[in-house]
Order: C-alpha cells, then structure tokens, then sequence
C-alpha cells in the first residue's frame, strides 16, 4: 500500500496558493483528490485519523485560499483623495434634514441638571469610568471585605481597576482639589456626573450601565438641614413648583448620619398629595472621608448626595424599559427630535 | 424579613394605627415593603372542644364528632345539647380534644386573599351533615402540615376566639432588610421594639433573662458532662459557648402559641428543640445549633472537645440538606475532636443530626467571624435565617443569656435538663465603649437646637447610658450597637430617633462665586447641538464589548481591559473605541426601514496602549464617533459624507483641519476599523494635534457588521478639538464698502495631484496679494478618458479702499495662476 506524505502535499499546494493568481482552483489539484480517494481503501482502524488529517489540510488550503483573496481584495481597493472636498464625479455634500436629528434624552437631562446645579454655585465634574479599589471603595471609609461592598455589585478587570458603580469615586478627588479653598474661607461644591456600572442581569427596570449625578458641599458651617434645602431647591428648580420632602435613614458608608430623600410626586408628573418619590441617598460626609482627603474634620464639615439620572428621564416622559437607553434604536432616539 | 406587632406590643406600648406606625418605622429606621394584616383572616375561627368521635361507617377515615363551642357561633344546627356535628378525616381527632373549628360561611384562611376564597358550608358527607371543618396547619395557613388537625394545647373556655388565644388578630411588616446590614440587633423582635419603643419616645420591657447585667456564670471548662471547647483562632469566633441536656426527645413538640409566632414569622415549625432556638433566634438575633452530644462522642472517638478550626485543604463535610461539600481553607468548621462536624455559623453536619434515638444534645450558642461568613454564603450557597444573621455580627455578650433562656425553654417544653454549666471559650471579650461628644456639636451638624435633656432622653430610650456634664456627652454603649463609635454615630442616632424630617430646612451660608459648567462640556454640549441640527441622532451604547465585536472591527483583545467577573457573557472587555459599538447599530436600524441616517456618540474609551496616568489609573479618553450610512445611490463616495460632517463641526468651531491619507499609520486601535487607502488622518492646520481619523471601513469590518455600501465614520478626539477651539480666534473684520468681484478657475493637474496640493499651491501664490482674496472649491471634474482631473476654483477679491478693476483683477489672477503652476504640474483650461 502507498504510503502519502500529508505535510508535503500541504507545502507544495500552500506555494501555489501563494504564486496562484486564481488561488481558488487549487481545491481542485489532483493531489488533494488522490489524498480522499485513498480514504476509503485504507484500513477501516487507520480510517479516522488519516481521513481526518486530509480534512485539516483541506481546512488549511481553503483558510490561505480566503487569506490570499482577501488581501487581493484589499489591494484592489481603490484610494481616493482624502483632501478634496467631494469625490471626482461628484458636487458638494449635503448634511441631512435638521427634522430628523435627535439628542439622546439622557444627555438633555444631564445638561439639565448640571445647568441648575452649577447655576446653585455647584461646579460640575465628569466621573471616571475606571477607577480603582481605593477611589471607589478606600477613600470612601469602605474598609477591606466590608459587607457594604457586597451592595455595589462591582465589576473588576484582570489588574483589579473598577468600573465604577457610584460617581462617589471622584468624590476623594473632588475634597483634596477643594482644601485650599476651604483654607481661604469658601466653600467646596461640586457634582460629579457620568456613567457608572453594576454588575447585573439586565430587564426592563435593571440596568448594569447607567448615569449618576454625585454632589458634594463641605465649609465650616454646613449643616443636615443646609443639605435637606439644597437638595429640595435643586428639585424645586427642576420640576418648577415647590415640593414637600422626606427622608428616611440609610446606611452608606461615607456618610454619617445617611438619608434617603424622597421629594412628593411633581403636578407635573401626575403626582397627588401623599405620593412620593425616591430620589436619591444622601447625608453628612463621613469624617474619616474627610481626614482621608487631608481635610480636618473637626473644622470642616459636609454633605454629599447621589442619584440616578434614569429615573428622572422615565419619570418625564413616562418610558417603559431601561433598555431603551442604550439600545442605539432610532425607533426610540427620535421619539425626543 | 418578617416582624409581628404583636410580638413587638410584648416588649413596648404601640398605640399608633398600623399605618402611621409602619410610615414612622419607615421615617426613622428601616423601610417597611408591605403590610400584611392577619385580622380578618381568623376571624371567624374559634376552638371547640371535641366532646364526642365515632368512626364513620363505610369510611376507612372519616370521622363524626360533635364540637362543643360553647354556643357562640350564630346560625348554625346544634343537636339537643346544644352541640354541632362536624365530619373529619383527620387521624388524630378524637374525643376530649381542643381543636380549631372553621364554622360554615368561613372563608378557609389558607384561601383568604387569594384570587379564590374558599367559603365552608354544611354539607353531607357519606350521609352526615358536617357543619365546617376542623382545620389543620395548613388549612389554618400557618404552615405546610395537613397530616393532622391542630390540637389546642393550653386551658381554654370552648368557643374562644382562635385569634384571640394566639394572638393572630395582628399586622406583620415585611421589613427590606438591606438597609439593616450594620444593625444585628434589629434582626431580632426585641431589639427592632426597642428602635419601636425609642422612635416613639414611649417605654421599652427589657425581658429580665435579657438583662445585659445578669451576673456571669463561672465557666468549667473541664466538667466531666460537657466538652471542651477550644476557639484555634480568635479571627474565626468571638465566643463560643454550650451546654449539655439530657431527655431530649426529637418527638417533643412545642407549644402552639411558639409555633404560631414562628409561623407568622416565616418559618416552619419542626419539633420542640429546633422550634425554642429559632425561637429565640427570632428574639434576639442569636442563632443556635443543637448537636446529638452522643454522636458527637462517637465520631470524635471519645474526645470529649469541640474545636472551632479553618477547614484543611481537601478537607469534606456532608451537611444537614444532603450536599457533601468540598471544604475551602478559608470555611470554619465546628469539629468533634479532629473531625469536622458542622460548617460554622452556615449548617450542621449530618453525622451530628439530631434523630429518634437522640437523648442528649449539644446546644451550640456562638458567634463567628462575620466576614468568613459571607464568603461561606456564596462560596456554598447558603442563606438560612441563621447565616443572613450571623453575617451581620452577632454580639459576643448575647450568648450566654440566649444559651440560659433556651435551657429554661427546653426545660419547660421538653423535660430536657442541663447537666453541664456552660461551657465557652471567649477570646473576644471586650469592655464597655464610650464616645464622647458635645451638644453643640450634635446640633451643629443637624442644624437643631435640641437641650441637653432633650439628648439624653433620646439616647436613654434606646439603652444607651448619657452623662452630660456642661454640654459635654458622655454616651455609654450597649454592646449590641457595635456600630456606634464616633460621635458621628451618636448625632445619627440622635437625628433618627427624633426624626430627620422634624429638622428645619435651611440653605448653606457662603461666598457667592459664579461657575459654569467646564469650558469642555461646554464644547461638548455646543457640537452636541451642532450634530442634532445636521440631522444625526445621539445615541448611547455600552462601555464593554464582547470580544467578537473587537475582532469584527479588525481590534486586538489583548490591547483592551478584561472585565473578570461580569455575569453578561456580552460585557467582556472595556471598548477600546466608539466606532464598533456605533457600527453593530447601523444594521439593525437599516432593518428597521430607516435608509439615511447618521448616528453619533460622545463617550470615553480605554486601551492599555495608553497606560496609567499618574493616579495609576488607565488613562481615560474622550471620543466623538459618527457613522452616517445612506442607502440612496451618492454621486461621491462615502468618505465625504463622514468629512462634510467632521468639516461642518470644525467650521462650526472655527477651526482649520489637515488631512491626510492614513495609510501608514493605521494601527491604532481607534483606526483599525478604518480602510487604510479610504481614509484619512485628521491634524489640525499645523500638523501638530492629532484630531482623529474620517474614513470608510475596512471590506471585512464592513461585511462583518453588513454595513451598507455607502457607509463612513470619523472617530476624532474632542478633548484636542476643544484645544484648538480655545487656541481659534474670532476672524472678525469690518465689511468693505467696495463690491467684491469673482473669477473662476479651471486647473487641469494630473489624476494624483491632491486637492490639497493645489489648494497648498494658491495659499502660497495668494501670500503677498495687494488686496482681499479668498478661493473654495467649485468644481471637480475627471474626463472619463485620460488621467487628468479639472479642479475648479471660485476666487473671490475685493478691496477695503476701492473698487478693483478688471484689469488689475485679470493681471492678478495671470500672476497667481502662474504661480500654481510654477509648484503644480498643470494647465489651466
């Protein structure tokens, strides 16, 4: 019985793949035809492994065969004159209907916010969207292996780097910028706002994607009530009309005491009296949060709150699903043109 | 987790409606999900007593009883003493019991509120006439029983109301018990009424076996009856502490009104000994666990020692529901001399099972580390009542009057007796905490102005000690509040029990200073307008990507940060550009009819090809990518539909950009997805600042993503945008009075002279002209024969202190078009 030199045939057909201006045809080469025809006289117990390595080297030809047609394509492609206005043949370029264009309805309300907070004196601050342990947990009095961790559902990457779940990681950084100001007699006040992440199954209310807006006020004098009439201004601000708050306590481990706000359901929103709605956690800055950033807590004090900016775009416009949101469907974007 | 009101109502006063009492709850300590009242749903069951039984002729079960409900039941047939028949199939119902008797017209409570109430009758069965029925657990909806009817086991008159003598005429709170993780105490009944007792400013019953004071028992560690106990290592517990009792029964039962409170709570009654240390479990927060103490022997081979020790490697443990686990180092195991008898703190090892031969038992009462714990949770998936509390950090002091309480339950309920003193090894004993703290303080940071009476009777409501000497506080911790340790905790505690919503809302007091959002999110808002008014939609899409995607877009993994642990097989790495996120969003909305559209997206991406900043944390870079596709034939190739787009913003900005082709310099992730030979770099003017890239995708990305034929994108970096918009000024000049006059120019260069080339070519003829001159483009044109093209230029000249003349004009453009064609190969035709 002959006896076939697998690796040869593949060496010789690869070089006329490569030399072949029809590389294709090379499929069809009688060597590879001998290589299955002797499939079938061969011993019914050698069947397998030859007949399947005669697989691999047709696998193997038809992948260098796609390669060499590929970059053939490729080549083929024709360059043109990135520095011209319009093409050869063709005449200036128009832009399409300003009717169909469209801002994404998280993006109007993040300007939104950002405009009333920064109009209340607040400075706003774009959050990270990776961080580490030490801005996202460290800084924020989260000791290691604390319970409260557990809450975040945060992703990690292989270095150990967070995908922030709380625009609370740029809160450190926000306290050390602003010490000096606190040294000159002003005050610190900023947001922080942008995307944050959970590591969730996503569903019509649950997202692992979505936007924060973080704030942050520290001076000698700030008071609990003082964040209880900043947070009800800013909502007051929002919805036009003036609102009842509540709270309610919570636990977040950067503030002492921790609250949960809730504002009364807006007119705007179809609200009634004794309907509310739960809008964010707040409370008095955690002193060791302070220390760590170098500011005495003794003399200085503070507030920091956090929400979801999601929730005020479904409320508005009455949206069903969370999924929308990153969807990149045009059938929902320009709902808002 | 579930409170009873009634249970609270043994250890504090609760006037309040159940509302107003759940919405106070929900203001000053925990939110209440759900009130469920149990009023009317026993209502009309009452306990009769069984006062005659015979079995049913033709019935392999049924019985006929005549019940005994001391005729207060209205409106149903009683016989010449006055008693009622009913028919019951139950094994156990026999003559003399006292049993729950549901009267005709009831609604069966195990069907009450659901979408079907099944209403009892009198009706026949097998020839008798049975008013209603004698109700089992599970008819009662107390728990999943329905061997028996219930049997009454306390003195009551017959026709006592059901939900009088268990006190079932009560409201239960489904408490959201996330936001109780550092309040160990509140996952009992008594430490949740004290909060009841303290937000409601009334008096709160300490039961007197509680008593933190109690004296402290003399420890053996070396009696004959009992084990010893030895903790290895301090990290794993707290305290450990036991005893012995002998006549044990596993078929003793405990007391209705015990198994009613644990019903109503959630869980299933199961005999005497585990019913008392759920029981107190539900109580206090102090979990237990009861060993068969001659099985522990047995498996230990005699020593008579229970060690609390890390699991060793390959170390396995069967446990109570069946599961044989392979045991981590990092689990804490209870072991019976060397051998492991019980996960720690999570469930018990079935070697140790207490069964129908158990006659003594080993009553473990003990604490462990709590973050092991957690750990346990998942690792083993593992969530009993016990664990859910031990994880929040069960009190180490809490043992000992928990363990006394069960031997005196156990006692009473079992005839069970001690015959060990406790035994304990207690290396996390701990003195008494005290913070200090003033009142000025305290109302500084709340913004009250409460009296120093006023503080201290908030704190004593909740069993803190307060000793205030001219506004300095000195706070005495219970030690159940190990929470409380900074004078932060203590105004928290204050501002809570008295209400945060009672503190007036007033504004900060500072320096005025005006600020504006960022000049960048300016920018960014302003070309955000720019793109909306050009007909693009925003869109947003995920920050992490699947690998696939990467790869479809022609991008490296290994270059992009991996997310470890994401439970979406979707989110995989960090998005090492915009552009394919944007790309897989142009098909799907093709196939959903919109033809002519261009989407765009501000966002950030990372790549490790940038590195750390110098936080050492991967640098973060900002992105503005748009894809515009167009399913109408276009008379130019897509690249300039992407360009107009990216020239649109930067004459919007006011700036000038360079391009050029990107050929050489297309390895970067950003331009991957990029056809080399159809796209290009984009600089500013000056060659300088690296804006980004414009062009037309790659044939395989294309056909990877099904892009339609005319489709282009440009990804550029709006962060250096912004720099060139802050570095542009305004052009601004004054219009002259004198017309402009313009000329048309027709240059024929050869098919590979750029545009670029000549436009560079006229900047440096126009340098030195005597008057205004500015050019645009007006006309490309190629022969289809030949390897020529005609560029067309639209000169427009004019003069700020006169009107030119034709002659000056042409002599101009004579000498301009001469000087083009001096740098350019060329003719003008």
């Amino acid at each position: 019985m002959a006896t076939y030199d697998i690796d040869a045939v593949r060496e010789q057909l690869l070089e006329r793949v490569a030399r072949s201006e029809s590389p294709r045809e090379v499929l069809r080469a009688p060597e590879l035809k001998e290589l299955y025809g002797a499939i079938g006289s061969l011993d019914p117990a050698e069947r397998g492994v030859f007949g399947k390595s005669v697989n691999e080297l047709k696998l193997a030809i038809e992948a260098a065969i796609e390669a060499k047609e590929e970059s053939a394509a490729d080549a083929a492609v024709v360059p043109l004159d990135v520095t011209a206005p319009w093409d050869t043949t063709g005449g200036p370029i128009e832009l399409l209907r300003t009717s169909q264009g469209s801002q994404h309805p998280l993006t109007v309300e993040l300007e939104r916010v950002v405009d009333i907070f920064t109009r209340m004196g607040f400075q706003a601050i774009e959050s990270r969207q990776i961080d580490d342990d030490f801005h996202m947990f460290g800084s924020l009095n989260f000791p290691d292996d604390h319970p409260a961790r557990d809450g975040y559902d945060t992703f990690r990457t292989e270095e150990g780097f967070i995908p922030p779940a709380h625009t609370s990681t740029m809160q450190h950084r926000i306290l050390k910028d602003g010490r000096d100001k606190l040294e000159k007699g002003e005050s610190i006040a900023a947001i922080s706002y942008g995307r944050v992440f959970r590591n969730e199954d996503v569903d019509a209310t649950h997202e692992h994607t979505f936007y924060q807006v973080e704030g942050v006020f520290v001076s000698e004098t700030a008071t609990l009530g003082d964040m209880l009439g900043t947070l009800r201004s800013f909502f007051e601000a929002y919805y036009g009309q003036q609102l009842k708050i509540k709270t309610q306590p919570a636990y977040f481990p950067f503030v002492e005491p921790g609250l949960e706000f809730a504002i009364e359901k807006p007119a705007a929103l179809g609200g009634k009296p004794g309907e509310w709605l739960e809008m964010l956690g707040c409370g008095m800055i955690h002193p060791n949060v302070l220390e760590a950033a170098g500011i005495d807590a003794k003399k200085y004090r503070g507030f920091a709150w956090g929400g979801g900016v999601e929730r005020l775009v479904m409320l508005k416009y009455g949206i069903e699903d969370l999924r929308h949101f990153e969807s990149a469907k045009l059938k929902f974007l320009r709902k808002f043109a | 987790m579930i409170i009873s009101v009634n249970w609270l109502k043994k250890f504090t006063d609760i006037d309040l409606p159940v509302q107003e009492l759940a919405e106070l709850i929900g203001q000053r300590l925990v939110e209440i999900e759900e009130v469920i009242p149990l009023t009317d749903k026993y209502r009309d069951v009452r306990i009769v007593k069984v006062v005659s039984c015979s079995p049913v002729e033709d019935s392999d079960h049924l019985h006929l009883t005549k019940v005994d409900d001391g005729g207060v039941v209205e409106g149903v047939d009683r016989d010449e003493n006055g008693y009622v028949q009913v028919v019951c199939g139950a094994p156990n119902v026999r003559e003399g019991m006292f049993a729950a008797w549901l009267p005709p017209k009831t609604v069966v409570p195990e069907t009450y509120g659901t979408a079907e109430p099944f209403t009892l009758g009198a009706r026949q069965l097998r020839g008798h006439m049975s008013n209603g029925m004698l109700a089992s657990a599970k008819e009662l909806a107390l728990y999943d029983d329905h061997a028996g009817i219930i049997e009454i086991d306390q003195p009551v008159e017959p026709g006592a109301s059901f939900a009088d003598v268990f006190e079932l005429n009560d409201y239960l709170l489904d408490i959201e018990n996330k936001s109780l993780t550092h309040r160990p105490d509140a996952f009992g009944v008594i430490g949740f009424a004290r909060e009841v007792a303290g937000i409601q400013g009334k008096a709160f019953r300490t039961p007197e076996w509680l008593s933190h004071s109690a004296p402290v028992e003399t420890v053996e560690q070396s009696s004959d009856a009992a084990p010893r106990v030895v903790i290895e290592d301090p990290i794993l517990s707290d305290r450990f502490t036991g005893m012995v009792f002998e006549g044990a029964s596993e078929a003793a039962q405990s007391p209705l009104w015990m198994q009613t409170y644990l019903a109503r709570s959630g869980m299933r009654p199961i005999n005497a000994i585990v019913d008392i240390t759920n029981y107190l479990m539900l109580l206090t927060g102090q979990p237990m666990h009861a060993y068969d103490y001659d099985k522990l022997l047995e498996v230990s081979g005699g020593v008579n020692e229970v060690r609390v020790r890390a699991a060793r490697p390959g170390e396995n443990l069967k446990i109570l529901d069946g599961r044989e686990l392979e045991l981590s180092p990092d689990d804490t195991v209870i072991a019976a001399g060397e051998v492991a008898v019980g996960l720690a703190g999570a469930m018990g090892g079935a070697a140790t099972e207490i069964d129908a031969n158990t006659r003594r038992i080993f009553l473990e009462c003990a604490t462990f580390n709590l973050f092991k714990l957690r750990a346990v949770q998942m690792r083993h998936g593992i969530f009993s009542e016990a664990i859910t509390r031990l994880t929040k950090g069960v009190p180490a002091p809490l043992a000992q009057p928990v363990l006394l309480q069960a031997a005196a339950l156990l006692a009473e309920y079992t005839g069970a007796h001690a015959t060990s003193s406790i035994v304990e090894d207690y290396p996390g004993q701990s003195g008494e905490s005290q913070v200090v703290t003033d009142v000025q303080r305290i109302n500084d940071v709340l913004g009250t102005a409460l009296s120093e009476d006023d503080v201290k009777r908030t704190l004593e409501a909740v069993e803190f000690t307060v000793e205030i000497v001219d506004g300095q506080v000195v706070v005495g911790v219970p030690y159940w509040r190990h929470d409380i340790s900074i004078p932060e905790d203590v105004i928290e505690e204050i501002g809570r029990l008295r209400g945060f919503d009672s503190i007036d809302v007033t504004l900060p007091l500072r320096r005025i200073r005006a600020v504006e959002p960022s000049a960048f999110d300016q920018l960014r808002t302003k070309l955000r307008r720019q793109l909306v008014r050009a007909g693009a939609n925003e869109v947003l899409t995920y920050s992490f990507v699947h690998g696939d995607l990467m790869q479809k877009a022609g991008q490296k993994r290994e270059e992009a940060y991996r997310i470890t642990n994401s439970i979406s097989p979707d989110l995989q790495y960090y998005r090492q550009s915009l552009t394919p996120s944007l790309l897989a969003a142009i098909h799907p909305n093709v196939k959903a009819g919109y033809d002519e559209y261009a989407i765009f997206e501000f966002n950030k991406f990372h790549t490790k090809r940038h590195g750390l900043n110098e936080e050492e944390v991967p640098k973060e870079l900002d992105s503005l990518a748009l894809v515009v596709t167009r399913q109408k034939k276009q008379a130019s190739a897509a690249f300039y539909s992407a360009k107009q787009y990216l020239q649109y913003l930067a004459d919007s900005m006011g700036i000038e950009l360079f391009y050029e082709p990107l050929e050489a310099d297309s390895d970067y992730p950003v331009t991957q997805p990029f056809e080399p030979k159809r796209s290009a770099r984009v600089w500013d003017r000056t060659k300088t600042v690296r804006i980004g890239v414009v062009g037309e995708y790659r044939r395989a990305v294309a056909k990877a993503f099904k892009l339609p034929d005319h489709t282009a994108g440009f990804e550029v970096s709006p962060r250096a945008l912004h720099q060139l918009a802050e570095e542009a000024s305004v052009a601004y000049r004054p219009m002259s009075r004198y017309p402009s006059v313009e000329r048309d120019v027709c240059f024929q260069v050869s098919v590979e002279t750029t545009y670029q080339q000549l436009a560079d070519a006229m900047t440096v003829s126009l340098s030195n002209a005597p008057f205004e001159v500015s050019f645009a483009p007006l006309d490309i044109f190629q022969p289809s024969s030949g390897n020529k093209k005609n560029i067309t230029m639209t000169f427009t000249m004019f003069s700020y202190d006169r009107t030119l003349t034709g002659e000056e004009v042409s002599a101009y453009m004579e000498s301009v078009v001469k000087g083009v064609l001096n740098q350019v190969e060329g003719e003008v035709v």
